[in-house]
């Protein structure tokens, strides 16, 4: 295989990148030139009955007949897409900003006290992260909608996000504490600073690239769910984008020209947010797995 | 690879913490916190105090329970008594034909005997009329005999429902609907409904308003009190003879179980008493009724065959006999002993299940856990509280749903039954035996050929499993072998392959997801228009589960590679040189130096990360469920998919909980078997 210094030809090595990047990016390039074609169809152009070969290859480049930015503007004035990002982008920033809260807190406890409980409390925030999904399901929606009577709220999506998110940002939280050096705070505890007084004013700012991290996790999460949002957002308006896109291109709707539009404006931030991150996120998983 | 988040070298005894604690030696020894002086007082109190609390509450819950068990008691004994007359009415104005002059006679010469607040009427479907009213409202204009108005339409709808409700049970041979209605009415008092059928066929209905209902029998307050504080003071007087707390904790047990079981026995005493007066009052009422039908019968010459049966008249609302009251009026003993006896055991349950959970709390007060709850709680108030909010939010939306979701695996709850208690709806493990003990893989179709039951969960984990393994093991290949690609020394262009290849993993995968159902579509999906080109013909992908299990394979494949790539891509940059330098002067070859260097090298970055994809992928919901939908029939289901779609397709949430519940079991089996291996080869 392989190594650095390598006498190795490059050119088979670009043909293959190539190949692999193209690979990659079809399905990405394909989105964009359906939602600029201006039309609601899978298909890229429209085939005549029996095409030449030529017009076969046409079918496959992604590159549309011709370029408009209709889809654009009806996804956004026509159908009640404007009113499902306006749904997400409340949910994802109430879900950053509580989460994060609950988050910093309880990882500072973890991190700095010594308590009975304190190692059953991080195993147990551990194996919640093993609990499939839909045995929660049931339960939540039981809580949420029948006892709670949050069916179709932002608020009910908000509380579950945010705590379903905690014991991910927790481990990587107090990981990050942990480093921290104690001195500061000893000195600031000499001094007669309040416990409360060197949490906000010592920690947290040291701790800033940790919890910026945690909070845009905390902001991709709730932004790209899809699974509970389905389930307790029965009602159209209430949807969220990731709810809303479904909705386009399912069933026995084929809007896919909305869909695409859709896709490309709910994954523009996400996509910024993620080649910003993914450095951090990387190291933040499998570090955390490690431990577990 | 950079690391900005790192952890600590594991949490070593005694790490971080006793920084903000004070360490003044009185750590969390259980129990060496209390002071010594004055400890058997203390501890007698705390055993009263137990004591008091814990068989206040129980008899406080038996109460409630008791009040509630004889208010039912006392609803049933209005219902039956005025079943009797109702079904006794509908006898009579069977005999009458059902309609015309002879039901009003009936009815008039019926009325006399009707306790003062009650109200019968007769309603024929034949002209929809009403026949016969003592209704307070039917007098004047409005006094039988009339056609029904405009605004008395729930009346006949009442009557067609009866109606429905008959035929169906005789067509179905079995009592499925409700032949009797029965509705509070404002004033307190009950309006019961019934069909009268006359040869054969339904033609109206009779209904009986009755007087509100006798306020039930309450418990008595004395006696519960009585249960609560003898006990107590025998503890009390206890407690200054016994020295030893080891006896006086028996003898607050010893008072917690006499206190209890006292209250039981007069529980079990005044029910009985309740429910044998209720036999007794229904035979008298059946008595009663057919004197004055027989009397009717005879004054307005009414067909006295068949003969009439009053023990049918006390009936459940499927018009069942109950067989409580004989034929001639006379309680019938043995069926009364037996449900006696059901009685007698249900209260014994109760009250068992109460004097379990108060011994519980009684000793956790009494031996000092509470006492040593609120030591620690004091002692790390700090803590405590800094992680109580997000504990609270836990504990509501996660570790009781966990646990809620474990008690549903072992009911049959479905949507429709979802009000009914917990406890009506348990079967044990039924749903665990349905699950897996069904080996029927393969089943016989109608023509004789044998089909694939993909229903089956076995199918569905081996499914499962051939899904996590082809696409963990295709992802990690190709994230391999594209990171080493990219490691290669000088490579143009290399920081913008990086990018791009990256995308995949930053598109919400939902997106993706529908991107490539879309790309496979058979008609204007580009993957058949690229088969075309090639002068193939375009498949439907999504009829036969092995077209179908590719199309998510190669959606998976496309999300999963470039975490694969990046963490491989990590680890490779961060091996030094000089190793490969030195092998090189070694005269290794390329190979040698591919896995002596290379591979040990990548070997803690990429265990973790395999194992962190194997359990994505396992519940890897999106993918499956928007891309095949399980299609075609069900056999590219995996086991997350199917979970959901029993509980949010079929609605039956016992069953989708007993499934979820396994795949809990099965995760949590990895990981402790992944645990232990890979400490094994971290040791070795």
């Amino acid at each position: 295989m392989f190594s650095r210094r390598d006498g190795i030809p490059h050119w088979p090595l670009h043909v293959l990148l190539v190949l692999f990047t193209l690979f990659a990016l079809y399905p990405i390039l394909w989105v964009i030139s359906i939602a600029f074609s201006g039309r609601q169809s899978l298909a890229i152009t429209t085939l005549p009955e029996s095409p030449t070969a030529l017009e076969r290859v046409r079918a496959i480049i992604p590159w549309p007949e011709t370029w408009s930015a209709s889809n654009f503007t009806s996804v956004m004035t026509e159908q009640p897409f404007g009113h499902w990002l306006f749904n997400s982008a409340v949910i994802a920033l109430g879900t950053t900003v509580v989460g994060v809260f609950l988050a910093c807190t309880a990882a500072y406890a973890f991190s700095r006290f010594k308590f009975v409980g304190q190692r059953t409390g991080m195993m147990a925030f551990l194996v919640s992260q093993m609990f499939p999904g839909t045995l929660m399901l049931i339960p939540l929606y039981i809580i949420l909608v029948q006892w709670l009577g949050l069916g179709s709220s932002r608020l009910g999506l908000m509380i579950v996000y945010a705590t379903t998110s905690i014991p991910f940002s927790v481990w990587m939280l107090k990981g990050y504490f942990d480093t921290i050096p104690k001195d500061l705070e000893e000195a600031a505890l000499m001094e007669g600073a309040s416990v409360g007084k060197i949490f906000w004013t010592i920690i947290l700012p040291l701790a800033k690239p940790a919890v910026a991290v945690t909070a845009l996790f905390s902001f991709m999460t709730a932004w790209n769910e899809f699974i509970l949002a389905a389930t307790f957002m029965d009602q159209e308006a209430m949807y969220t984008a990731p709810v809303g896109l479904r909705f386009f291109v399912g069933g026995y709707s084929q809007q896919w020209g909305y869909f695409a539009a859709g896709s490309i404006i709910v994954s523009i931030p996400v996509v910024f947010l993620f080649l910003f991150l993914q450095k951090y996120l990387v190291s933040g998983l499998t570090a955390g797995s490690v431990k577990g | 690879m950079r690391n900005p988040v790192p952890h600590p070298p594991s949490s070593e005894p005694g790490n971080p913490a006793a920084l903000l604690t004070d360490s003044s030696g009185l750590d969390g020894a259980p129990g060496s916190g209390e002071p010594s002086g004055g400890a058997g007082a203390l501890r007698r109190w705390r055993v009263l105090v137990g004591l008091f609390l814990s068989l206040g509450v129980a008899l406080f819950i038996a109460q409630g329970l008791l009040a509630k068990a004889l208010d039912s008691v006392s609803t049933e004994r209005a219902d039956r008594q005025s079943f009797v007359s109702l079904r006794a009415l509908e006898d009579l104005v069977q005999r009458a034909g059902g309609s015309g002059d002879a039901v009003r006679a009936v009815v008039d010469s019926w009325k006399t005997q009707l306790p003062a607040g009650s109200a019968v009427r007769v309603v024929a479907f034949s002209g929809i009329r009403l026949e016969a009213s003592t209704f307070p409202e039917d007098v004047g204009e409005r006094a039988a005999p009339r056609r029904l108005s405009r605004e008395e339409k729930p009346l006949y709808d009442r009557g067609q429902r009866l109606r429905a409700a008959v035929e169906t049970n005789r067509e179905e041979g079995s009592a499925r609907k409700l032949e009797v209605e029965a509705e509070a009415l404002p004033d307190g008092g009950r309006l019961l409904s019934a069909p009268v059928e006359v040869e054969g066929s339904v033609v109206g209905m009779v209904e009986l308003a009755t007087a509100p209902l006798a306020a039930p029998l309450k418990p008595s307050l004395p006696t519960l009190l009585l249960c609560w504080l003898l006990p107590l003071a025998l503890c009390a007087v206890a407690s200054f003879v016994v020295r030893r707390q080891g006896v006086l904790v028996a003898v607050s047990v010893v008072a917690l179980v006499v206190g209890l079981g006292a209250y039981g026995s007069y529980s079990l005493g005044t029910l009985g008493a309740e429910v044998r007066g209720t036999q007794t009052l229904v035979a008298e009422q059946v008595r009663a009724m057919s004197e004055r039908a027989q009397a009717v019968m005879a004054e307005r010459q009414l067909a006295t065959e068949p003969a009439l049966r009053p023990g049918d008249w006390d009936a459940d609302a499927y018009r069942r006999p109950l067989g409580l009251v004989s034929p001639e009026g006379q309680v019938n003993e043995s069926v009364v002993s037996a449900r006696m006896e059901e009685l007698r055991s249900g209260v014994s349950r109760a009250i068992t299940g109460l004097g379990v959970a108060a011994l519980v709390v009684l000793l956790f007060i009494g031996l000092g856990g509470v006492h040593r709850t609120v030591a620690t709680v004091v002692e790390n108030r700090t803590a405590y509280l800094y992680i109580a909010p997000a504990m609270v939010g836990m504990l509501v939306l996660v570790f009781f749903p966990f646990f809620y979701g474990i008690a549903l695996s072992f009911t049959d709850s479905t949507l429709y039954n979802a009000g009914q208690p917990f406890m009506n709806l348990w079967v044990g493990l039924r749903n665990y035996v349905e699950i897996l003990g069904d080996f029927n893989i393969v089943k016989r179709a109608q023509d004789g050929s044998l089909v694939f039951n993909y229903l089956n969960f076995y199918y569905t984990l081996f499914f499962t499993v051939v899904w996590t393994i082809t696409n963990v093991v295709l992802g990690v290949t190709l994230g391999l072998v594209l990171a080493l690609i990219l490691n290669v020394d000088k490579l143009a262009l290399r920081p913008v392959y990086r990018v791009l290849l990256i995308l995949p993993w930053a598109m919400p995968n939902y997106i993706t997801a529908l991107i490539w159902k879309g790309m496979f579509h058979q008609q204007f999906g580009v993957v058949n228009h690229i088969i075309r080109m090639f002068g193939g013909q375009g498949l439907s992908w999504y009829d036969t589960p092995f077209t179908s299990f590719l199309t998510v394979l190669a959606t998976n494949g496309w999300l999963s590679f470039p975490f694969m790539m990046v963490v491989s891509l990590g680890a490779l940059q961060s091996i030094p040189m000089e190793l490969y330098e030195a092998a090189r002067v070694d005269g290794a070859s390329r190979w040698q130096q591919f896995t002596a260097i290379t591979l040990p090298a990548l070997k803690p970055a990429l265990v973790p990360a395999v194992i962190l994809s194997v359990v994505w992928t396992f519940n890897q919901f999106n993918v499956i469920f928007l891309v095949t939908e399980g299609e075609p029939s069900h056999s590219t289901e995996i086991l997350i998919t199917q979970a959901y779609k029993y509980a949010f397709q079929l609605y039956r949430h016992g069953y989708a909980a007993a499934y979820s519940t396994i795949i809990f079991g099965i995760l949590l089996l990895y990981s402790m078997v992944q645990n232990r291996v890979s400490r094994a080869t971290e040791a070795a």
